[in-house]
């Protein structure tokens, strides 16, 4: 649910129980695209610094599910372990909000 | 496997920012090699709020009521959640190797289960039915005693946690943020539903002995001799370094 013009934010629960929370700014364009994006939580990721990888990751990319999809795959394929979510869980944090 | 030979280390109560960077200090001269494997116990002064590394300090800590109260805020090295850390209501733990310490698995997951049978270990040496509830939490009667935490960096693995001797939900709860105000009170009635406290389950807390059982369930699980130790001048040398870097500065602990 927009909180102001241009930023979207989402509290998701993982199946582990584990909360991720997003908080992006996107464009105006339909549909858009993230501009900037933190994920904060209580969740864990090693290396952690590889969080800001996957935001990277995420910066500039169409709020789609196919196009969230791929880029969240592409990083867990990589060298890191995500403790209590899954490509599923992130994804469904992203899109929860849209 | 000949028993491995392990530092125990008793700090006793420190600053957030002192214990944070003494344990970051540690895992680096572990993972170094420059000093032994190490089990340290230590506690707060003042009480301190700590926050996982990937957590937002606003989100979670109500940073005026810990001014007001003197309360330390800090982020931690670690994932996980916020953890209000009273300094009458805990005892902390710090565990360090190598990451190619024998034994150890290279699943975290599966690493946990296995440092966490120690504090069971301890746990049940104090006549409580602990249990390890995946990810990262020990359990006595389905309640929560016990939250832990782990970074792989360096070279070494770092895991820390809480054993918890009190509890204070409303005091827990003015430090850290609640969604709204209208679930405070439920959100303090369901702590007392989902985590209980060594005086609860034990009647009594004695920490010299709990940090004793503790010892010993190490001892067992990881078959290793502990000999108590000091941290090295080297280790408060670069704890002191870290501590001007991170977490004693706002540019780490405010960094999200």
């Amino acid at each position: 649910m927009p909180t102001q013009p241009g930023t979207l934010s989402a509290d998701y629960k993982a199946g582990g129980g584990k909360l991720w929370r997003v908080r992006m700014t996107v464009s105006a364009d339909a549909p858009p695209l993230i501009q900037t994006i933190e994920l904060t939580g209580d969740f864990f990721m090693h290396p952690e610094e590889a969080i800001e990888d996957l935001e990277r990751l995420l910066t500039g990319v169409l709020l789609d599910e196919t196009a969230l999809r791929a880029r969240v795959e592409a990083f867990f394929a990589g060298e890191v372990q995500v403790v209590g979510a899954d490509v599923d869980d992130v994804v469904a944090a992203l899109l929860k909000a849209a | 496997m000949a028993q491995q030979e392990w530092r125990l280390l008793l700090t006793g109560d420190m600053r957030a920012f002192d214990n944070m960077a003494l344990d970051e200090a540690i895992l680096r001269c572990v993972a170094a090699g420059t000093s032994p494997a190490t089990l340290r116990f230590y506690g707060w002064n003042p009480s301190a709020v700590s926050i996982g590394y990937f957590q937002g300090i606003e989100q979670e800590a109500d940073l005026d009521v810990c001014r007001e109260k003197g309360v330390d805020v800090i982020r931690r090295l670690t994932g996980g959640g916020a953890v209000f850390h009273a300094h009458d209501g805990e005892i902390t733990y710090s565990l360090a190797v190598k990451d190619d310490y024998p034994g150890i698995p290279k699943k975290v997951l599966d690493s946990y289960t296995l440092l966490c049978g120690g504090l069971i270990a301890g746990f049940r040496r104090l006549g409580l039915d602990a249990e390890f509830e995946p990810i990262n939490d020990i359990l006595v009667k389905g309640k929560k005693i016990s939250g832990n935490a782990q970074t792989r960096r360096f070279g070494g693995i770092l895991q820390h946690g809480t054993l918890l001797c009190d509890v204070n939900p409303p005091l827990m709860f003015s430090l850290l943020k609640v969604p709204n105000e209208k679930i405070r009170d439920k959100l303090i009635q369901g702590v007392a539903e989902r985590v209980t406290s060594i005086r609860r389950e034990v009647g009594t807390v004695d920490k010299d002995a709990v940090i004793q059982a503790m010892v010993a369930g190490f001892t067992e699980i990881l078959d290793i001799h502990l000999s108590p130790g000091t941290a090295s001048a080297a280790e408060w040398a670069l704890a002191g370094r870290i501590k001007e870097e991170r977490y004693a500065n706002p540019t780490w602990n405010f960094k999200r």
